[in-house]
């Protein structure tokens, strides 16, 4: 059997890396900005209400007279926040479930799997509202921990799937007959194996998490005010949208350029990552 | 004239060269046998022949079959070779396979394509008894069962006793084989080779036998090219290039070849 | 004293579709014992049995006189530490995301023996005929055959009692093949090695002992020369005979 020769060259970033990182990086950079600085003060009236785009205001301001940049500008930091979270909860929760039933006995696994299943045939989002309207009360958090627990049956379906086919292989008998435990395999082999498609998955659910997280603000189950969300500027802006659309234009271009970015990161790190998608650009 | 010539073939991918400057030809009913290891480019080769080649592979020079040149042919023109002029059995005969298509069915679609190309549709239960047909020669037990089979409700000779009686059935004028039986069990691969040799001797086939195991090869060919890393060693008739190696390539494959043979007789 | 012996070993996947039937074997320490068998022997299985990683359904396994107890953890841990495995296919044998230095040095960090670890991946890596500044580099650098003998060091590094072989030269050319079987036997030297294979002629070049199995039925065993000159079974010479051997050539200069 001939095979082609490994083609052992660093694989080479691609275009779609390059412009989801610039997105994703202008988000950041808006984020981490609004920490210590921001044009206007988000709660004070500043200029006229609803007035148009103009040199001091550049995206408007809203119904109560407030700098409307300003505030799609911390919805830039609110997003990062909700989509870190949602991942970082959803991965913790979702891997760990997602490796238990790798390992478990046929019975345990074949319960974990249907239940997964069944969890993952639920919106997101719907669950997510389950989620908040079982807490008694709205906050960042609690729409950080719903996203997070709705994210976590994809991680842990997804988790389950990569680990098996890794448990096939025979480092893995290796691993074992040259007594290993099953901790020092998962940590030694299943997860540096798997984690590659992993992170990608992880891009794909932090765009999934951003746009659950402007759904509930917008259906007033997100992040309460003064946490200026693109979803609660985008339901406030319903009523102005045509006396003055800047309003629901500029946080919606917002959640498109931070969503689109994501997702072309992920498949930008996915070609960079996968060996057989190497080539084919 | 031969029926496939290649001439001064060289295939590259990107910057790699795979097989270089490569050139040998094939007669009719002539029995060729194209040895080498792993990286030898010898299956490449093969896939060459029949304008398969990975899109990412480049091919220069010449490959002749039937006449027709090969490189750079549209796959309207190496369609209508593929599979009247040659066939082609693999190494895996279940990926060879469909495996939702009942073992019948798939042996009807080459017999009937080849029927229809030479102008006499073939159906109902002409079709049926030209399967039958198939199936006992490659001598698989039970036609009719077998027939009516799946790919993974039969074992991997009868597998590849299959993908045999596919090949038939286009009535090739070339067989090209890579390494028909290296998944198999050493009983089924001794009765598979017989297989194999009894038909092309029947038929007058001509076959291109690629393998990395020598006395396999030596027991259906009759002449040989052993590739290393792409290039052409030596090529000569089995008898000579076994009894006589002249590269010193060849001359270690012999060597491990026989010292397998040694041990075998309980000399070693 | 045999090192591992088979008392009436049966096993099964399901109810009434035994895979391995009445298995009793004995293997003398210092053996190299070549366990040929083609697809559906269940030669797989009961290389599993002996690594201890499945339970035979009835019948005993003992190794050193004592009976593998795969519930007990000090036992097993004991049992590792002396029985080690290479397996078929050098490509998916090796963690791809680890380097050679910690392959290697999987049984010694997992079992915690005692040692300088840094030089005993060395000693292990020379004695399977690589260089030691191999160690920082990655499997998918090497060949087939250099693979293997990195999976072979790193069976080897804890200084086991039996090594395990199942087709470890099957999935390579025949040139390394050779190289590796010459590897194995002077290995063998030091230690019981245990060949599963299902090609004659790796086992013939290699092993002092053979049994043959035939649809999970031990069908006959002895000397390796008894066997391949006086073969019993008719399954046996079958096998014997379905190998294809090089045409005979005049001997001539």
């Amino acid at each position: 059997m001939s095979a082609v020769a490994a083609d052992t060259r660093r694989p080479r970033a691609s275009l779609t890396l390059w412009v989801g990182l610039v997105l994703v990086g202008l988000h950041v950079a808006v984020g981490l900005l609004t920490l210590v600085w921001l044009p206007y003060d988000p709660s004070s009236m500043t200029g006229g209400r609803l007035s148009p785009p103009s040199w001091e205001h550049w995206a408007g301001t809203d119904r109560l007279g407030r700098d409307f940049f300003t505030q799609v500008m911390i919805g830039s930091r609110i997003a990062l926040i909700v989509g870190s979270g949602a991942v970082l909860i959803g991965a913790l929760i979702g891997v760990t479930i997602g490796i238990i039933a790798a390992f478990a006995t046929k019975l345990l696994d074949d319960a974990l799997a249907a239940t997964l299943d069944i969890l993952i045939a639920f919106p997101t989002l719907l669950i997510a509202m389950l989620v908040v309207a079982a807490s008694d009360s709205a906050s960042l958090f609690t729409a950080i921990l719903a996203l997070g627990i709705a994210l976590s049956a994809i991680v842990a379906r997804l988790t389950r799937i990569l680990a098996k086919r890794v448990l096939l292989l025979d480092y893995i008998t290796a691993a074992r007959t040259s007594g290993a435990s099953w901790p020092a395999i998962v940590i030694e082999h299943v997860l540096p194996n798997i984690w590659p498609t992993l992170a990608v998955n992880f891009a794909l659910q932090f765009g999934l998490a951003v746009i659950a997280e402007a759904s509930l603000s917008y259906l007033g189950l997100g992040a309460p005010p003064p946490n200026a969300s693109w979803g609660r500027l985008l339901q406030e802006a319903q009523g102005t949208v045509y006396t003055a659309p800047i309003g629901a234009i500029a946080p919606g271009l917002a959640l498109v350029t931070l969503a689109i970015g994501v997702n072309l990161l992920a498949d930008g790190l996915r070609s960079l990552i996968d060996p057989t998608q190497r080539g084919r650009a | 004239m031969s029926l496939l010539a290649i001439n001064g073939l060289t295939l590259r991918a990107a910057e790699t060269v795979l097989v270089s400057d490569l050139s040998l030809t094939l007669a009719p009913g002539e029995r060729l046998g194209l040895i080498g290891e792993s990286g030898s480019g010898k299956s490449l080769t093969a896939l060459a022949a029949i304008g398969l080649l990975p899109p990412a592979i480049s091919a220069t020079g010449s490959i002749e079959l039937a006449g027709q040149q090969i490189i750079g042919a549209s796959e309207r023109t190496l369609n209508s070779l593929r599979g009247t002029v040659t066939a082609t059995v693999f190494q895996e005969p279940l990926t060879a396979l469909d495996p939702l298509m009942r073992i019948g069915r798939q042996l009807a679609e080459p017999l009937q394509r080849r029927a229809a190309r030479d102008g006499k549709p073939l159906r109902g239960r002409a079709l049926d008894l030209a399967i039958g047909e198939l199936l006992e020669q490659v001598a698989l037990p039970d036609p009719v069962r077998i027939a009516r089979a799946y790919p993974h409700e039969i074992s991997g000779g009868q597998r590849q006793r299959v993908a045999i009686a596919m090949a038939l059935a286009c009535r090739p004028d070339v067989l090209i084989a890579d390494e028909p039986t290296t998944a198999l069990d050493v009983t089924t691969q001794a009765e598979i080779l017989k297989l194999l040799d009894g038909l092309v001797r029947d038929r007058g086939m001509a076959l291109l036998f690629i393998s990395h195991d020598l006395p396999v090869v030596a027991k259906v060919v009759d002449r040989v090219v052993v590739l290393q890393r792409g290039i052409a060693v030596e090529s000569g008739s089995v008898g000579d290039v076994f009894a006589r190696p002249q590269h010193p390539y060849t001359q270690a494959l012999v060597a491990a070849a026989q010292a397998f043979d040694a041990a075998l007789e309980g000399v070693a | 004293m045999s090192l591992v012996t088979l008392d009436q070993v049966n096993f099964a996947y399901s109810a009434n579709r035994p895979t391995l039937t009445d298995i009793s074997l004995a293997i003398a320490p210092g053996t190299s014992l070549g366990l040929v068998g083609e697809s559906g022997s269940g030669k797989t299985t009961l290389l599993r049995l002996l690594l201890g990683l499945a339970k035979p359904t009835s019948g005993r396994i003992s190794f050193d006189g004592a009976a593998l107890d795969l519930g007990n953890a000090g036992f097993m841990r004991g049992f590792r530490r002396q029985v080690q495995a290479v397996f078929q296919d050098p490509y998916s044998s090796l963690d791809p995301r680890q380097n050679v230095r910690r392959i290697v040095s999987e049984p010694l960090r997992a079992l915690r023996l005692p040692g300088n670890h840094p030089a005993m991946v060395d000693a292990a890596l020379v004695a399977v005929g690589l260089e030691p500044l191999v160690a920082t580099r990655y499997p998918h650098e090497f060949s087939g055959g250099q693979r293997q003998r990195i999976a072979i060091a790193r069976a080897i590094v804890g200084k086991p009692r039996l090594l395990l072989a199942d087709e470890a030269v099957s999935a390579l050319d025949l040139s390394t093949r050779i190289r590796i079987i010459e590897l194995l036997k002077t290995l063998a030297a030091d230690m019981t090695l245990v060949f599963v294979s299902h090609d004659l002629g790796a086992v013939a070049a290699l092993c002092d002992e053979v049994a043959i199995l035939e649809r999970g039925r031990l069908v006959e065993t002895g000397p390796t020369r008894k066997i391949l000159t006086a073969p019993q079974h008719p399954y046996t010479r079958a096998l014997l005979s379905s190998v294809p051997r090089m045409p005979v050539t005049t001997k001539e200069a």
